[in-house]
């Protein structure tokens, strides 16, 4: 298919919005609850609207802005628009419904062509107080998709079908189990320094990672993210009106957009291609728009619904050869005071699973700076991953004066 | 009574696909204008957006692509722990589905299996499932 994206009208677009405020729930607290334990799953103590309106508030008090400041509304697909809207007494004269990238980047797009200028993207997930379910007989959708076509067969769970991937890079270029363990721990390591975090105070060693059932093999539990409740609010403005708040701006300088879902069902863009089409994509907007190459990026996010995803973007966005993931993530490299930090907060496996919208407000404080022990030092530029089997967006965030 | 299994995905395309496992057939959508097969099976040619197919035996045979153990019980009717297995079909295109007459751990790359029938229940009624064992000596 041809690339027909115009680099041209792509470029303006540039440092056009910015980030101006983050807020999130208390994800540690929440999930051990008032007895410090786990909490049970299906245990209901809030639904996703209680967490996402705490996220919003926290949000607005970060950005320093009213709720009468905000014009456009994103919500995470937990949320009906209408319904948070009534809820948050908004009005808006724009709105959006998806991922935290689209929202990024569908935000940025409405501010640019005049429809409004403040937007408020707000998610919120009661995952765990409603025992939510991504395999087995109660996984269900609209139609066909590979998370639960082949249920006859007893292949179910979006991480049956990152085992299959792993399974494949492992044939083909050799890449071991004790090799991508060291992403489950390093992300951990991140989590300790994040007093937020889940699995704060929770260190895990490769030997702990090893030690460790599988659930689909060759996928063990720490390979898996968390399913914990929590909200997340990111508060995206027109540029010229993000000066004078309360924080630095953080800048939105580039953005890429590449879907790969031909034969996605047969799971072909999967375990042929590794998604690398989509990265490709991406990649060939994301960076010229933004003046960058992967280089220049300080601190690295992907989701990551599991480890597996840090090999596939890594490798699609040129930080290293294809096959060569499971070597690069060796030794420190992604760990904070390594070459390239990647996911700094823990990620959705040891900070919180919100479905790439916690990985937003972690990029943006990397930015501002001040963040002690955990705090990229010199961080200037931030890439966020964002591929959801093949479904791929990707953003550049930089440092604004 | 047959053998219980998690409920299919059911629309009148797959039931056209388990109509032929009635008779123990293996059959897939091929387009008739530019010949691609498909699956699953769907309305439309994928490639030439044509809704003129036939139903195109297929001979059976696949490589191993991956699999996956998984080790924990998601499905009653599958007791841990459970491989699926994904071909690449003669024809083209990939298919999931389970090895049998085989254990997981001698699964290798590239392995040639071939297709043989189990038999299967669920609310839509009984049928056959189509499984993956390596060929007879």
């Amino acid at each position: 298919m041809a690339a027909i994206f115009d680099r041209k009208r792509l470029a303006p677009l540039k440092d056009t919005v910015a980030i101006v405020g983050v807020g999130e729930t208390d994800y540690g607290a929440d999930y051990r609850g008032a007895g410090g334990k786990a909490m049970a799953k299906g245990e209901a103590r809030y639904d996703s609207y209680t967490l996402a309106s705490r996220a919003l508030k926290r949000a607005l008090d970060d950005a320093g802005l009213k709720k009468d400041d905000i014009d456009g509304l994103c919500t995470g697909p937990t949320l009906s628009g209408e319904r948070a809207s009534e809820l948050w007494g908004l009005n808006p004269r724009w709105s959006g419904s998806g991922d935290a990238a689209q929202g990024i980047i569908e935000a940025a797009m409405a501010i640019h062509c005049g429809l409004c200028t403040t937007v408020a993207l707000v998610y919120g997930n009661a995952q765990r107080s409603m025992d939510t379910a991504y395999g087995g007989a109660r996984v269900t959708g609209g139609g066909i998709t590979s998370y639960f076509y082949y249920a006859p067969w007893g292949l179910t769970s979006q991480g049956a079908l990152y085992a299959l991937f792993f399974q494949r890079h492992k044939l083909l270029y050799g890449t071991t189990e004790e090799q991508l363990g060291a992403i489950a721990v390093a992300f951990r390591k991140h989590a300790c320094l994040n007093p937020n975090a889940v699995m704060y105070g929770k260190p895990i060693t490769i030997d702990d990672y090893m030690n460790a059932k599988y659930v689909a093999e060759p996928l063990r539990l720490y390979d898996y993210c968390l399913i914990n409740d929590g909200g997340v609010a990111i508060i995206v403005r027109r540029a010229d009106m993000a000066k004078d708040l309360k924080h630095k701006p953080v800048m939105v300088s580039g953005f890429g957009w590449s879907e790969e879902n031909v034969d996605a069902t047969q799971l072909r863009p999967r375990l042929k291609d590794f998604y690398h089409t989509a990265h490709h994509g991406v990649a060939q907007q994301m960076y010229p728009m933004a003046g960058v190459t992967p280089k220049d990026v300080d601190v690295f996010a992907t989701y990551d619904s599991f480890s597996v995803h840090l090999l596939a973007a890594l490798e699609g966005f040129g930080f290293c050869k294809e096959g060569e993931g499971g070597a690069f993530v060796q030794n420190g490299r992604i760990e904070i005071g390594g070459e390239l930090p990647c996911n700094t907060s823990g990620g959705m496996l040891s900070e919180s699973y919100m479905q790439s919208w916690n990985h937003q407000p972690e990029l943006v404080r990397q930015l501002r700076g001040g963040l002690g022990a955990r705090q990229v030092q010199g961080a200037e530029v931030a890439q966020y991953v964002h591929d959801v089997a093949g479904k791929c967006k990707s953003i550049i965030y930089t440092k604004g004066a | 009574m047959a053998t219980p299994r998690p409920i299919r995905s059911m629309d009148p395309y797959a039931q056209a696909f388990w109509a032929y496992t009635q008779k123990k057939e293996f059959r897939l959508q091929q387009c008739s204008e530019c010949h691609k097969f498909r699956w699953p099976p769907g309305p439309s040619c994928d490639h030439c957006l044509s809704d003129q197919c036939a139903w195109a035996l297929m001979k059976g045979r696949g490589t191993v692509l991956s699999w996956t153990t998984l080790h924990r019980a998601y499905f009653p009717e599958y007791p841990a722990p459970h491989t699926s297995i994904v071909l690449e079909l003669d024809e083209g295109p990939l298919f999931v589905s389970y090895p049998v007459g085989i254990d997981a751990a001698t699964l290798r790359e590239g392995m040639v299996l071939t297709l043989q029938w189990t038999d299967g229940e669920d609310t839509f009624g009984p049928y056959h499932l189509p499984v993956f064992g390596p060929v007879a000596a």
